[in-house]
């Protein structure tokens, strides 16, 4: 394999598509509209609805609330960590990462937890997030969490109190997340497909396949040809759209500024994944059919394991996280490694050349 | 060295070349002559390893157009002029070229002084960065024809070369091609042009989905036909015809006003006494010349002419 060649191929796809206008204009435009321009446009007005000031609804305590029959103490004098605790009284005991719910925590030491349904009396907690929690003569620093009851408690809390609208948000963004990688997934359709019909129509593949070149460097250098335009106009609306986001959005909601883990992931390794899956299946349709757009159209069947992932996303079914991110990343890098090899078995020379209709 | 033996190549029920057997000496330029349809292009085409023979095979070298391996190697050692020039029509002719003397590992510096000079001579100069697009279509053909040579390939097909050139610029390529055979290029020519492929082929093979005849182009000209003079004479006596079957050797095929039409088996011998003949018979001779018989008439009479099919 020749890389030189397969550079070559693509070097003179690219000067081809320089002067293809029209194509160019729509493979930069289709992500700047579909991934900065629309989702700005339709959540922008949300974060009006996100509170601008931290509120909290910590209101005072009215009764003492209800506290179990088992009030008992079997946690006494011990330092617990990472391990969850559930309807249980614990005392004198300091807990560090740790998961409690319904329990009933007495003088004890809470760093770095989440309580949920709990009740916290004569304690000291840090850097913990609270539930439907009473707390009660105790005290708190850079505490996070939603209904919160408190009394004769000395609190200070670090984070806004997400509302409801706020919860939104991270569904929104993950959306546009997946609007990223759908993209590139859909752009080679627009490129790939030509890329082998368009030299067959302008009888250009003729004495291309008369030079030395071998049928991996021909489908290696189509791909690249269709791959880096493609991820280019990509990775050129993901950085404006993240720019934008981290500007005129993200700050007003009081959400962390990206590209975090996930999104670098998802755009670096995930979307070129994407988009190659998506190339292999034009390719292999363009080489056995004349027609551009037949070509489109039965290579957009290829997008198909991205839209699992929008659905499962949206359905909630799958969180995008950087672990969700790679393993998606190697089934469809599994996908694209077959895919080449078929797409390699079935490329011959003499069908494309003689079968022109 | 181009050997083909038993070359064959059916698409479907269609034979579009049956059996072809030649050999191409090293530095010969060699025409593949024949009607629409007899399969020249195929041929080529199957030479350049871009479709597989049905039956048969074919040398170029030691390499075995059928083995994969060698066609890889084959490829790196033609240049091929398709039918069709398939020119990237966005592209500046300079790229056009530039990017194909690639594949074949030109270095630079020689890539830039050859497309140079062949942009020169065809010249396309002034026009190397223009979309070839806009391009007529001979000057489409001619870059075609330049990007088949850019690489100084041994062996290089052309397929209707001259095809769509204005006189001019077909006497260029000619000269062009005469010259590359000077530096031992083989070449191969498909073409209808048949003054041309007289003129600068050293053999031609005449086809129609099979090989009917090969050879240099005067010496099938002269086994098919026989020598043909004209005599013209002062006056024909009316008796003539009955007389002059006394030469043997000597046949009057026919009578044009003055103009004597004979065939004869030897002309060092047939001629003086052809002469002699008629100067004993009182009959002058004001000119004699030999009839030629082209290609063409090869060709045709091979071939069939359009209504004898
Ligand atoms: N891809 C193909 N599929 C089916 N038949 C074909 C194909 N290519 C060529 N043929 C047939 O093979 C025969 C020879 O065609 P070919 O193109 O070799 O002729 P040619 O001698 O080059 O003719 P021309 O002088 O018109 O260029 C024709 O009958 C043609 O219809
Ligand atoms: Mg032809």
């Amino acid at each position: 394999m020749a890389w030189h060649n397969t550079w070559t191929l693509t070097r003179k796809d690219l000067a081809e598509f320089r002067h293809q206008k029209l194509v160019l204009g729509s493979i930069i435009a289709m992500p700047l509209v579909l991934g900065v321009i629309m989702p700005l446009f339709m959540f922008y007005p949300l974060t009006s609805l996100a509170p601008t000031q931290p509120t909290w609804d910590v209101t005072g305590l009215q009764e003492y609330g209800t506290l179990p029959d088992t009030f008992t103490a079997p946690y006494t004098n011990h330092t617990q960590m990472n391990t969850q605790a559930h309807a249980t009284t614990i005392t004198n005991t300091t807990l560090i990462h740790m998961t409690l719910t319904n329990c009933v925590l007495i003088s004890c030491i809470i760093q770095d937890s989440t309580l949920t349904n709990s009740t916290v009396a004569y304690s000291v907690l840090t850097e913990s997030s609270c539930v439907d929690t009473i707390l009660t003569t105790s005290q708190g620093t850079n505490l996070s969490g939603r209904h919160i009851i408190a009394d004769h408690s000395d609190l200070t809390f670090i984070a806004i109190k997400p509302s409801e609208t706020q919860l939104v948000f991270p569904t929104i963004l993950n959306l546009i997340l997946i609007i990223f990688i759908i993209i590139p997934a859909t752009l080679p359709t627009i490129i790939a497909s030509y890329s082998i019909v368009g030299e067959k129509n302008n009888r250009s593949l003729e004495p291309l396949l008369a030079t030395p070149i071998t049928d991996g460097e021909l489908l290696t250098g189509k791909i690249f040809s269709s791959l880096i335009p493609s991820m280019g106009s990509t990775l050129l609306a993901f950085t404006l759209g993240v720019s934008l986001l981290d500007i005129l959005l993200l700050p007003k909601i009081a959400m962390p500024l990206l590209p975090n883990l996930t999104w670098l992931l998802s755009m670096l390794v995930l979307a070129p994944t994407a988009c190659l899956m998506s190339i292999l299946g034009c390719i292999i349709v363009s080489s056995k059919v004349s027609d551009v757009r037949a070509a489109q159209q039965v290579g957009g069947f290829i997008v198909m394991p991205v839209v699992v992932l929008m659905l499962g996303v949206l359905s909630g079914f799958i969180l995008l996280s950087p672990l969700t991110v790679l393993a998606f990343t190697g089934i469809y890098l599994g996908i694209d490694l077959v895919l080449f090899y078929f797409a390699k078995a079935i490329f011959n020379r003499e069908e494309i050349l003689t079968k022109w209709k | 060295m181009i050997t083909c033996t038993g070359l064959s190549k059916h698409f479907g029920s269609i034979h579009a070349i049956d059996d072809f057997t030649v050999d191409i000496p090293t530095g010969q330029i060699f025409g593949l002559l024949g009607p629409n349809g007899a399969g020249k292009t195929t041929t080529m085409r199957m030479l350049c390893c871009l479709l597989r023979p049905t039956k048969g095979t074919a040398h170029i070298d030691s390499y075995d157009i059928t083995k994969l391996a060698d066609a890889h190697k084959i490829r790196g050692m033609i240049g091929f002029l398709p039918e069709v020039p398939g020119l990237y029509e966005t592209l500046g002719a300079y790229q056009n070229l530039d990017y194909y003397a690639q594949f074949y590992n030109v270095p630079k510096p020689q890539r830039q002084e050859s497309i140079k000079k062949t942009l020169d001579d065809l010249d396309l100069w002034n026009r190397r960065s223009e979309p070839v697009g806009g391009f007529s279509k001979g000057m489409k053909q001619k870059i075609a024809i330049a990007r088949a040579l850019i690489h100084d390939p041994p062996y290089l097909f052309l397929d209707e070369p001259t095809a769509s050139l204005d006189p001019q610029a077909a006497k260029l390529v000619r000269d062009y091609i005469l010259d590359l055979k000077t530096q031992g290029t083989t070449i191969l020519i498909n073409t209808h042009n048949l003054t041309e492929a007289e003129r600068i082929c050293d053999q031609v093979a005449l086809i129609k989905n099979t090989l009917i005849k090969v050879g240099n182009p005067k010496h099938l000209e002269h086994s098919i036909f026989a020598r043909t003079i004209a005599v013209t004479v002062d006056h024909i006596p009316p008796t003539l015809p009955q007389t002059i079957t006394s030469l043997p050797g000597v046949t009057l095929n026919k009578i044009q006003d003055t103009t004597l039409y004979l065939s004869v088996k030897n002309p060092s011998d047939d001629n003086p006494r052809i002469i002699d003949w008629l100067s004993s018979q009182g009959i002058k001779i004001t000119f004699i010349t030999e009839e030629e018989h082209t290609l063409e008439d090869v060709y045709l009479k091979l071939l069939g002419t359009p209504q004898g099919g």
